[in-house]
């Protein structure tokens, strides 16, 4: 039986990390839907949905081959480097010196890609499921990369998966009730906090890779987490730029 | 050919995606992983020196793309 605490941590870093990502799938899948119908774009996501649960049923048993010291150090140093790339990110969106992500934006002009491109009935139809594949198996890289982590070695992999079909399956019903794009979802909170959980994880397990015995266990983590979180939201003040104010 | 280049680039831009961050972030665990080899450091000062790391790392690279923004 697995215990909340320890499984808590995994299943919010994938249910949150998996929302950001269904809902940037979401957009593409949905853009290219409305220019050929459903078919042809559920045909495309749902192959590549089927591709992304090969690999996760290839790699999830092999990565509990891997001696446990060894899997904490690789997995902790690939969580670091895409958990603070992703924070990085989120640090300069919530400062103004990047732009926010804009599903709307992006719908529209994939639209006009797909529509652009197609030709004729049966090479659309071909286009708009290729273009759904390739959003879906590309935005679930991140996704599978994240459940593998962040779930294995602790086996935790099924936890983690479970919360990443949470997030798919309430995106996908919010998505196709209101059939629009989901633009109000809070991406770039959900990516801040992605981020600092991902840097807290890669953290923690590049240092029982070295040989840390952390305090309190897993209990570091929600430390290392808080940590990460204040020092995140003080860059954001400190980056932010200085709005000019005219002498009165 | 073109969805496994794309695969590959994706894969590539996950870990990769500011050259800087990462290299300066392998550099730290190298540095750490040394100093735990070499010098048999406590471990609560190793955890120490990861978190500070990590935190030195972001603050540079976000510090850099500021910078560069601002020009």
């Amino acid at each position: 039986m697995i215990a909340w605490a320890t499984a808590a941590p995994a299943v919010t870093a994938a249910f949150a990390a998996s929302t950001v990502e269904v809902v940037e799938a979401f957009t593409i899948v949905l853009a290219v839907a409305t220019l050929r119908g459903w078919r042809p774009a559920l045909t495309g996501a749902f192959a590549a949905l089927g591709a992304l649960a090969l690999i996760v049923l290839a790699l999830g048993p092999l990565l509990e081959l891997v001696p446990l010291q060894a899997l904490a150090m690789t997995i902790g140093v690939l969580l670091l480097l895409f958990g603070l790339g992703w924070l990085r990110k989120a640090v300069l969106r919530a400062a103004g010196l990047m732009a926010l992500h804009d599903e709307e934006a992006i719908f529209e002009k994939e639209k006009q890609r797909i529509g652009a491109e197609t030709t004729s009935v049966r090479s659309a139809d071909w286009l708009v499921g290729i273009a759904a594949f390739k959003a879906v198996l590309l935005e679930g890289l991140e996704v599978v990369f994240i459940v593998l982590a962040v779930g294995a070695g602790r086996g935790l992999l099924w936890p983690a998966a479970l919360g990443a079909l949470a997030a798919f399956a309430a995106v996908m019903g919010v998505g196709l009730v209101i059939h629009r794009p989901l633009a109000r979802v809070p991406e770039n909170t959900l990516k801040f906090g992605v981020g600092v959980m991902l840097s807290s994880f890669g953290v923690f397990w590049t240092g029982e890779g070295l040989g840390v015995a952390w305090p309190g266990g897993d209990l570091a983590l929600l430390g290392l987490a808080i940590v990460f979180l204040v020092f995140a939201l003080a860059l954001v003040r400190l980056t932010r730029p200085r709005l000019a104010t005219a002498p009165p | 050919m073109s969805v496994v280049v794309e695969v590959l680039q994706e894969l590539w831009s996950m870990f990769v995606g500011d050259r800087r961050l990462t290299l300066l972030l392998l550099a730290l665990v190298a540095l750490v992983a040394t100093v735990a080899r070499m010098l048999t450091a406590r471990p609560e000062v190793l955890g120490g020196a990861l978190i500070l790391g990590a935190m030195a790392v972001l603050a540079d690279s976000v510090a850099h793309a500021a910078r560069r923004a601002s020009r």
